[in-house]
């Protein structure tokens, strides 16, 4: 009887005070999140950006989030939009998760990040069919990136490799590239950019590369839905792959990794520092809970490396020899260079050595599009044709890259190509869709079926990554989709349709055609401009 | 019934008081301090036992943003009452750039020192690049300096198993103390041992800028470089640079961890050596305060027990850490301002 008085009085007299300070704390956000683990309900709420990587710890996301009762947002970026986020404060975040501290030390240069930790590592490394790689002679020895470019050059070998520019898988293989193409084994220097071998070599590595992406993740399972020998990736995405294939009865990869030319991923999670006390102990216990050591026993089980000793005879099986993967091994990564050096390098990827694009845009002029969607699209489109712009996010277009618009709304409206890929170019190229006026009604297969006759004009096409990229803000007509699919399955090419849903688009449309050529839709209806320019990341 | 009912009010009404004049208390009394803080002393910043001296003996909260210790100077002070940085050479930046500090003072000490594992160290040994004496390992500076210019590949040493050439890893000289101090240790030993000054620094820049050139990337923290040296093996840090007090700090605060890795990693110390000297600036008549608050004897206890910073009086035997000299030998001084401002410039 006492007891439940109390209780109740306590109830009455405190709880308003625990319910006034849970609130108040919560601002408002313009991000959607891409995964959400709740923790309590009126509990903190913690926003992490984080490389795509991550997205395979999703299990132990969600135990965090029940265990600490920290609701978790995770928004996926590629690392070098992570960078730029930080530099311009990352207002929007309590805490970022790229994979690799050399990120966050671009990034933070008005110092708000604290208590790094790095959860896991894992090495970028080669994954070649394992016949193939046998057939190479890669089984059972070390195995250099000049072994590999002898391949490519003898056209045994080709692979798949995210964007250097975009994502850190990329940008570490890359620059071990550089490295091994130069011989070096001290740091890379500005000067040693400017070597007209190096140029011709790196090139010839780089035309290797069947397809490109912003992701490592998507990377993965766009390797998985398509028929490819080799992808440079992440270590526990190979893994990943592997345990995929082999329960579907396929081939696994064998992984190489390159001795002179090796990166490790250090996947760092830290604080950003926005002077909020709450967050700060949010983030604290989930950064607590997942450095504690059955968490990181089980982050081990998903084929990542952690703790200070080798991996554990437990998880052994995981890290399969078999699949050539060497736990013993020590791992002797290359330098990475000074960030003058490293931003040149990553400059020079982006518009000299890897293989040129050929980009069809089709783009929606319906009547919908009238106003907002419209001015949306012009924005957009100036952050990827303008080059200015482009290059502040490293988009610019590379050497003999080919851009061609097609406007669209029930029927095909106009077709522009850019002469070339200089900067007045691509300006014409924007000029003409900023001049056009939506009206009408929406067929997108029409345009995406005319985009794959153009590319299929291409005799050299094998010398481009081509993609087309699709736009579209409503429902289509129906009326030429088999036409279209029909056309695409005759035609026998890989070519991505990647789109960009927008408006009241019907994903389900765009789904089916993503599936169709293995590509993926990108949700522009928050935020156009950022969806064109992640798009952009992946060709 | 009714003197229970009292008995509930007289509760309440303690309750209340108490628990307004806390209120009252904690919203007057103490006051907070924001400023920027080498990450080497984070751990002690964030100790508990230090949070709880700071606020109830000095009624103060220090909150920090982490910065290097040449960064912090030319850092955005709106709203910031202190620095503390790890060197005389920040508070010299300092006092060129701004005038005289309202106030400065040493809190405490830690020697620069190599970390390195086990393999690396065991072949530098067989190389007679370092020595092993009273269990405590030093390094030959001459010979070292030797290996980083020649290029030496790692494989010579008789570790082909590592992958380029033999370099010690630093942060970043220009912004971050440990790294500039191991600039001075190789200038002064590029200098044939000799103290460096103004006269005679131009003579070893080249070849100290060659070093660093090779560097690549360099982080700008000595603790992100500390944790991941820890984290990515012998191969992906064979050597780097840092301060004493870290080792001792990370077996304190991690036990478990610490006791895993402990018989893989080395503390080298240079010959000559080097202290860092973590000096307090008060930025305006507010931060003053913080000086008083850590020169605590109970902090200077913790800051040496808990987080190994070399502090007056400390009792380096008790410890119970082996491969720590009592004594540091052989130390060498910090070159003048305008000297340290040349090497800086020239790494820039």
């Amino acid at each position: 009887m006492k007891k439940s008085f109390f209780v109740r009085l306590f109830t009455v007299i405190f709880l308003p005070v625990f319910i006034l300070c849970g609130c108040g704390t919560d601002e408002k956000s313009n991000v959607s999140a891409d995964a959400r683990y709740n923790g309590n309900f009126n509990g903190e709420t913690i926003k992490i950006l984080s490389g795509s990587e991550n997205k395979e710890l999703s299990d132990i996301l969600n135990r965090c989030a029940d265990k600490t009762g920290v609701t978790i947002e995770m928004t996926y970026q590629g690392s070098v939009d992570i960078m730029h986020t930080l530099q311009s404060g990352a207002e929007e975040y309590d805490a970022v998760w790229p994979a690799s501290s050399l990120w966050i030390s671009l990034g933070d240069t008005s110092h708000i990040v604290k208590y790094n930790s790095s959860v896991y590592t894992t090495p970028v490394v080669f994954g070649i069919r394992k016949s193939l790689a046998e057939n190479l002679g890669f089984v059972g020895k070390e195995v250099s990136v000049i072994d590999i470019l002898d391949a490519i050059r003898n056209g045994k070998l080709s692979f798949c490799m995210t964007s250097a520019t975009q994502s850190n898988s990329g940008a570490g293989a890359y620059i071990g590239f550089l490295y091994a193409l130069l011989g070096k084994t001290d740091t890379l220097t500005e000067s040693d950019l400017e070597s007209e071998t190096l140029k011709r070599d790196i090139s010839q590595l780089l035309s290797g590369i069947d397809r490109s992406s912003g992701s490592s993740d998507w990377l993965k399972d766009m390797f998985l839905a398509g028929d490819f020998d080799a992808m440079v990736n992440y270590e526990c995405l190979i893994i990943d792959t592997n345990q995929e294939l082999v329960s579907q009865g396929k081939e696994p990869l064998y992984v190489v990794y390159p001795a002179d030319g090796l990166n490790i991923a250090d996947s760092p999670l830290c604080y950003v520092d926005h002077g909020n006390t709450k967050k700060q102990e949010a983030f604290q216990a989930v950064q607590k809970y997942l450095l504690s050591e059955d968490v990181q026993n089980e982050i081990q089980k998903t084929g990542r490396r952690t703790g200070f000793e080798n991996v554990s005879e437990e998880n052994s099986n995981i890290f399969n020899k078999d699949w050539g993967i060497d736990t013993q091994r020590i791992l002797s990564p290359i330098t990475m260079p000074a960030e003058k050096v490293l931003t040149k390098a990553l400059n020079l990827y982006q518009t000299e050595f890897r293989k040129p694009s050929l980009n069809i845009y089709c783009l929606d002029f319906s009547g919908s599009m009238t106003g907002e969607g419209n001015a949306q699209l012009e924005k957009a489109m100036a952050q990827i044709l303008i080059q200015e712009n482009a290059e502040n996010n490293m988009l610019q277009a590379g050497r003999n890259e080919v851009n061609i618009v097609i406007t669209f709304s029930g029927d095909i409206r106009n077709i522009y190509t850019a002469e070339n890929s200089d900067a007045e170019s691509l300006e014409y190229l924007y000029e003409q869709i900023s001049s056009e006026n939506p009206h009408g009604g929406t067929n997108m297969y029409v345009a995406v079926k005319k985009g794959m006759e153009i590319l299929s004009e291409y005799e050299n096409l094998k010398d481009y990554t081509p993609a087309i990229i699709l736009m579209s803000d409503g429902a289509s007509d129906t009326i030429s989709e088999s036409e279209c699919t029909d056309y695409y399955n005759k035609l026998g090419l890989d070519i991505p349709v990647f789109s960009i849903m927008f408006g009241n688009a019907d994903s389900t449309q765009l789904d089916k055609l993503a599936e169709l050529t293995n590509a993926r839709v990108f949700d522009g209806r928050t935020d156009l401009v950022s969806a064109f320019k992640t798009v952009k990341g992946y060709n | 019934m009714k003197t229970k009912l009292i008995g509930i009010a007289v509760l309440l009404a303690v309750i209340f008081a108490g628990g307004g004049y806390y209120f009252y208390r904690s919203q007057t009394a103490i006051q907070t301090l924001n400023g920027y803080l080498g990450g080497e002393k984070i751990g002690l910043f964030e100790d508990e036992e230090v949070q709880d001296i700071l606020r109830s003996k000095y009624h103060l909260k220090l909150n920090y943003s982490r910065a290097g210790s040449l960064d912090m100077v030319t850092a955005d002070f709106t709203d910031r009452d202190y620095l503390f940085p790890s060197s005389q050479t920040a508070l010299e930046y300092y006092n060129d750039t701004y005038g005289k500090s309202v106030a400065d003072e040493i809190i405490f000490n830690t020697p620069i020192v190599l970390y390195s594992h086990k393999i690396v160290a065991d072949a530098l040994v067989n190389k007679g690049i370092i020595t092993q004496t009273d269990g405590v390992y030093y390094a030959d500076m001459q010979k070292l300096t030797e290996c980083i210019l020649n290029k030496t590949q790692w494989s010579e040493l008789g570790l082909p198993e590592l992958y380029g050439t033999v370099t010690v890893d630093t942060t970043d000289p220009v912004r971050s103390n440990s790294g500039n101090m191991f600039a001075v240790l190789l200038a002064v030993t590029l200098n044939g041992g000799e103290t460096i000054d103004i006269n005679s620094v131009d003579k070893v820049l080249p070849e100290l800028k060659e070093i660093f050139s090779q560097l690549g990337y360099m982080e700008t923290s000595s603790s992100d470089l500390f944790s991941q040296f820890l984290r990515m093996g012998a191969g992906a840090k064979p050597i780097i640079a840092g301060y004493e007090n870290q080792l001792i700090e990370y077996a304190e605060e991690q036990p478990e961890s610490y006791a895993k890795i402990k018989d893989d990693i080395v503390i080298i110390y240079p010959s000559p050596a080097l202290w860092s000297t973590h000096i307090y600036i008060a930025l305006d008549e507010e931060g003053k305060a913080g000086i008083e608050a850590l020169s605590d004897n109970k902090i200077q206890e913790i800051a040496w027990k808990k987080h190994g910073f070399r502090t007056d009086g400390c009792d380096i035997a008790s410890a119970g850490f082996s491969g720590i000299p009592e004594q540091i030998n052989k130390v060498i001084h910090m070159p003048d301002y305008e000297t340290m401002k040349k090497i800086i410039d020239s790494l820039k």
